[in-house]
């Protein structure tokens, strides 16, 4: 319960931080996608029905405050969770380079599946090499992030599992 | 069934989750939408952090940018060093302030000369995501803003109002792959749609291979969308190609403005009077 606190409060302050942060730091159209890291995050250490609720409800989250369209990111960030979860059958993240490269990986999830998304129900428009060097500075800069939210993440999931229920 | 259910309950739910965020999306392939009850409860309760939160985050970059400006000041004297950081953050302030009186001065300026029901709008927050191009401002409803109406500045065109609750809007801007601004050359009148795109930032479609258009021709509104007033500063051509693209020429467009940069924006509705040069 008190994990599950952590990961609500700590999805809203992000949230905050990504939709008002970005304009102090001159990364053009980019932004720090923290929602991202955290999805990948919950599919791979906290994987509950409720981490897969609060993703949904993250991913739509972001839709309010970015998309024209209500459900993209909340279709997208459930991707990514699905996709994380079923990697932490296979692959342990215990390095910063290694959760690095899983979050790199989910957000090429994240950017083709937005595109699948745009091209099979809303536009006509072709996307060429351009998107895709788009989606690779996104991906990057959202691996550059995981390692150290990964590592406070764990940090504050390991210290509320510690602490002791009062009887 | 049960047992196996409980045992991919995380699979069954997120697959669930898929499915219904597709429910949410299907209406929009055809150009509707669906009720949103949660967007506005949302938005209301990230307001107030937003504004603190954009506030500060405008203070301190104006302060760090006079600060970086006047350090070689500081380093000519070392005896006046304290001195000079004092006086740079006073300077800073003091810059800050008149920059924000001016730019409110030229927008006041701007409304009273063509748009006297322009309402003043402050940006609080940008997109979360970096696919999407959006702008939240601190007026909505309650204020007179309505879907649909023009987002515009002196300086130029910025987007369209494409959500509003009671006391705030979410503006779509002119460099989002899914916006379009019906927009004409100054010089020979022709026509297109300024669109942005993820490739090479924004661009003019649907431009006649046999349109006169060359590099450095000032873009405007053409008013023919019915949502900005014609005559509105876009930006300028940037490169023109007409190569291997059938019947359209292939044209980049330099914004006039960087409409994810702006603080202070002016709501319009599109049948304003036209704007004169």
């Amino acid at each position: 319960m008190k994990v599950s606190l952590l990961f609500f409060i700590t999805g809203f302050v992000l949230l905050l931080f990504q939709t008002t942060l970005p304009r102090l730091v001159p990364l053009g159209p980019f932004v720090p996608d923290f929602a991202l890291v955290l999805c990948v995050y919950l599919g791979l250490n906290h994987p509950t029905v409720g981490a897969v609720v609060g993703t949904f409800l993250l991913g739509y989250s972001v839709d309010v405050f970015s998309s024209n369209i209500l459900g993209l990111n909340a279709f997208a960030l459930t991707l990514v969770f699905i996709t994380a979860y079923l990697s932490s059958r296979a692959i342990w993240v215990h390095s910063p380079l290694l959760s690095a490269s899983v979050v790199f990986l989910a957000s090429w999830v994240k950017g083709a599946s937005l595109m699948l998304l745009w091209a099979t129900f809303l536009t006509m428009e072709r996307y060429g090499v351009g998107s895709l060097k788009y989606i690779l500075i996104d991906a990057t800069l959202a691996a550059v992030l995981a390692p150290a939210l990964f590592w406070a993440l764990k940090r504050g999931q390991n210290y509320l599992e510690q602490v002791k229920m009062p009887e | 069934m049960l047992s196996f259910l409980r045992r991919n309950q995380v699979l069954f739910s997120a697959f669930l989750s898929v499915i219904f965020s597709l429910y949410i999306i299907a209406p929009a392939a055809k150009g509707q939408h669906r009720a949103d009850p949660i967007g506005p409860l949302l938005m209301a309760v990230m307001r107030p952090l937003q504004s603190a939160i954009q506030s500060t985050v405008f203070g301190v970059r104006d302060f760090f940018g006079g600060y970086v400006a006047l350090r070689g000041v500081a380093a000519e004297n070392e005896r006046l060093k304290a001195r000079v950081r004092e006086l740079e953050g006073e300077k800073s302030r003091l810059l800050e302030e008149e920059a924000t009186n001016k730019r409110l001065r030229e927008l006041m300026e701007f409304r009273t000369e063509w748009a006297p029901k322009a309402i003043t709008a402050t940006v609080i927050a940008t997109s979360a995501s970096a696919y999407f191009h959006t702008l939240i401002i601190d007026k909505g409803r309650a204020n007179g803003v309505e879907k649909g109406m023009a987002v515009i500045s002196p300086l130029g065109v910025i987007g369209q109002v494409v959500s509003v609750t009671g006391r705030n809007a979410k503006v779509l801007l002119v460099t989002d792959s899914h916006s379009g601004v019906d927009a004409m050359v100054q010089r020979s009148r022709a026509r297109g749609l300024v669109s942005g795109s993820l490739d090479n930032g924004p661009v003019m479609k649907y431009v006649k291979r046999s349109d006169d258009l060359k590099e450095g021709d000032r873009l405007v509104t053409s008013g023919l969308d019915g949502v900005f007033p014609k005559g509105l500063l876009i930006g300028t051509v940037s490169k023109v190609n007409k190569k291997n693209l059938g019947l359209f020429q292939y044209i980049e467009v330099g914004l006039a403005l960087d409409p994810a940069r702006v603080e202070e924006v002016l709501v319009v509705r599109g049948n304003t009077p036209e704007i004169k040069d």
